[in-house]
């Protein structure tokens, strides 16, 4: 009787691991500082996390489908000093920045795609080499220093407001129905879980499988150019050194949300809970003011922890 | 074939290596090599343009090298820079221990080496660079002098355990000492970058909101990042900002009225500084001074005009 009870929490501690770990964490903030849980703390937090969340969104299909991007983060960097060198004021009007840092990304996405289909190349080597390459051109572009005086039509994609609600928040959900959507309602969404659940069965069953892979890195280099621009709007410079590390946050969000790294398996929900859980992180220590050492490990601690109560679900 | 290109490779290096260039007059022209923190850093880069400039108006060749920040790669650099033979090398360290071998294998090999913007354990033949101190010292004078000697302060660090950061946070409390009725709230890094520092200041602003009366952020790209959270939390005219560094961007926003005073740190001094001393010790002339620091300066709206050309 009490086993039983206990194997059906167990249960639902698996299946929901880590949506309770996320409202553990809601709850625990919420008691420790007044600050947290106010209408306006959680707008910031969900400003704060709408770069990486685009970010995270566009690395599960990647992940999804069985692959790796690691350029993440210098996409974010190329992107945004190339919109920007179209953004200043009285130049261009806003699209044109908007479309070439778009399809700058995507461009990346296709090489790094092309490359990894045809070039037979490991993603994690490809998309390695694409990081330092993507860097490099970030730097060449703007020839090492931060390109400012951006128009106050692309300053309004990072730091305006839109029915009381700040546009990257906007931006970001839209992001995430879309991909939601596509993940599970169409038949590309499809292939791509097959795809990356087992690739000679997917290509048995007569899916294109490179085409399918190519997909998911041109939506992820979009999405990290997305991320780029809103960046680069939200500090009003495109910066060449922005976004280090930024595919590390984005890969941590994934994983805690449950996508696994071995493809297949992964959902556009998970992932937005992982990124929440993330910034929430970030938000709390620096409410709490705890030193940014400890933040450090606490992070650690967390994203290890979150992806040890999954596991039970995977086994 | 494989071992033929490689063969081609190192004989051009070589060749490259050895090949030593001559002024219209027949006489060698000095090479001084040049291994830089970081040409990630807009400061850094304006010292490495500086002294680029300097070195063909006195007809040097200069070889600029990137460590990107690592100080292993950097002693490599140096090495090199011993087996090209060249007549002077210019460091501008990565780290204060961990870059002191380079000066140590320079010495050596009997080659001049001089450190440009930072320092090292190890003491060169020559320094030329400011005291980062000074630097949180003129910043923080100002803020208590905007305050009236009183409020409480938010500091916004650098990277944690770099030399800028470590001394810039050193010469704000020095100056803290003199002035009792200021206190620090709080104190957090946001590793030199305008987004972080942005998010931390929005955090802070809800765990702190109008307790804070002032913010001191180590560079300007953290300063710029602090400006617009609290713009945007509509608080910027309860609130002085100060950082460091003098980029274009905070100049802008100094004239502007909107950042309250940035400290400018001369990249032009210290580059054409490092070659003119390097020239007086490839030509082995006795220097009058073998540390010579240049000042930092305050930036407000009074002044700010002059610095914008530079």
């Amino acid at each position: 009787m009490i086993a039983g009870k206990l194997k059906q929490g167990s249960n639902i501690i698996s299946r929901y691991g880590i949506f309770i770990a996320f409202i553990v964490l809601c709850i625990l903030l919420s008691v420790a500082t007044p600050h947290f849980l106010t209408g306006q703390n959680l707008l910031i937090i969900l400003r704060q996390v709408s770069v990486n969340g685009i970010l995270a969104i566009g690395v599960t299909f990647v992940i999804i489908a069985g692959g790796i991007d690691l350029s993440l983060g210098s996409v974010v960097a190329l992107t945004g000093v190339v919109a920007a060198g179209y953004a200043h004021p009285n130049t261009y009007p806003l699209i044109v920045p908007l479309l070439i840092g778009l399809f700058t990304g995507v461009g990346v996405g296709l090489i790094n795609g092309l490359v990894i289909t045809l070039g037979k190349v490991a993603p994690f080597i490809v998309t390695l080499g694409m990081m330092t390459m993507a860097r490099g051109l970030a730097l060449v572009w703007s020839d090492g220093r931060p390109v400012s005086n951006l128009s106050p039509a692309f300053n309004f994609i990072g730091g305006g407001d839109w029915l009381y609600i700040p546009v990257p928040i906007l931006l970001f959900v839209l992001v995430v129905v879309v991909s939601y959507i596509l993940l599970n309602n169409t038949t590309i969404g499809r292939y791509i879980y097959a795809v990356g659940g087992n690739e000679q069965a997917a290509k048995a069953s007569g899916i294109r499988v490179n085409a399918v892979k190519l997909f998911a890195y041109i939506i992820c280099g979009g999405l990290a150019a997305l991320a780029g621009i809103v960046l680069a709007s939200r500090i009003t410079t495109g910066q060449p050194n922005a976004g280090i590390a930024y595919e590390l946050d984005a890969i941590a969000a994934v994983v805690i949300g449950g996508t696994s790294l071995m493809g297949g398996r992964g959902t556009v929900t998970g992932t937005v809970v992982g990124v929440l859980i993330i910034g929430i992180i970030n938000n709390g220590l620096d409410l709490l003011n705890v030193s940014s050492y400890y933040q450090q490990i606490i992070k650690g601690v967390i994203i290890i922890g979150a992806v040890l109560l999954d596991r039970r679900n995977a086994r | 074939m494989l071992n033929r290109i490689i063969f081609l490779v190192c004989s051009l290096i070589l060749f490259t290596a050895c090949h030593q260039q001559t002024n219209s007059n027949g006489e060698k022209i000095p090479v001084i090599g040049a291994s830089m923190l970081s040409l990630q850093s807009e400061f850094v880069v304006n010292l490495k343009d500086a002294m680029g400039a300097h070195a063909k108006e006195k007809n040097v060749e200069l070889i600029v090298n990137d460590a990107q920040r690592t100080a292993e790669k950097q002693v490599q650099q140096v090495e090199t820079f011993i087996s090209q033979k060249v007549d002077a090398i210019i460091l501008n360290p990565c780290e204060v221990e961990a870059s002191s071998p380079a000066i140590a294998k320079a010495k050596a090999a009997g080659i001049p080496i001089i450190n440009v913007n930072s320092e090292t354990s190890a003491t060169p033949d020559g320094f030329v660079g400011s005291k980062d101190e000074q630097a949180g010292e003129i910043a923080m004078e100002q803020i208590a002098k905007l305050l009236g000697e009183k409020g409480n302060v938010v500091m916004i660090d650098g990277y944690m355990g770099q030399a800028a950061q470590i001394k810039r946070a050193i010469g704000a409390k020095n100056i803290l000492t003199k002035y009792p009725d200021i206190r620090i709230l709080a104190e957090q890094t946001a590793e030199w970058d305008r987004a972080k520092a942005m998010s931390l200041m929005e955090n802070w602003i809800q765990s702190y909101g109008n307790k804070i009366n002032a913010v001191f952020a180590h560079n300007d790209e953290m300063g710029m990042g602090a400006l617009q959270a609290l713009e945007q939390a509509k608080l910027k005219d309860k609130v002085i900002v100060v950082s460091i560094d003098a980029i274009a961007d905070a100049l802008q926003a100094v004239k502007d009225g909107r950042l309250d005073a940035t400290v400018f740190q001369d990249a032009k001094g210290q580059g054409t500084g490092a070659i003119d001393m390097a020239l007086q010790l490839i030509k082995k002339q006795p220097l009058e001074n073998n540390a010579i620091f240049i000042p930092f300066q305050l930036v407000t709206k009074e002044n700010v005009e002059g610095y914008m050309k530079k």
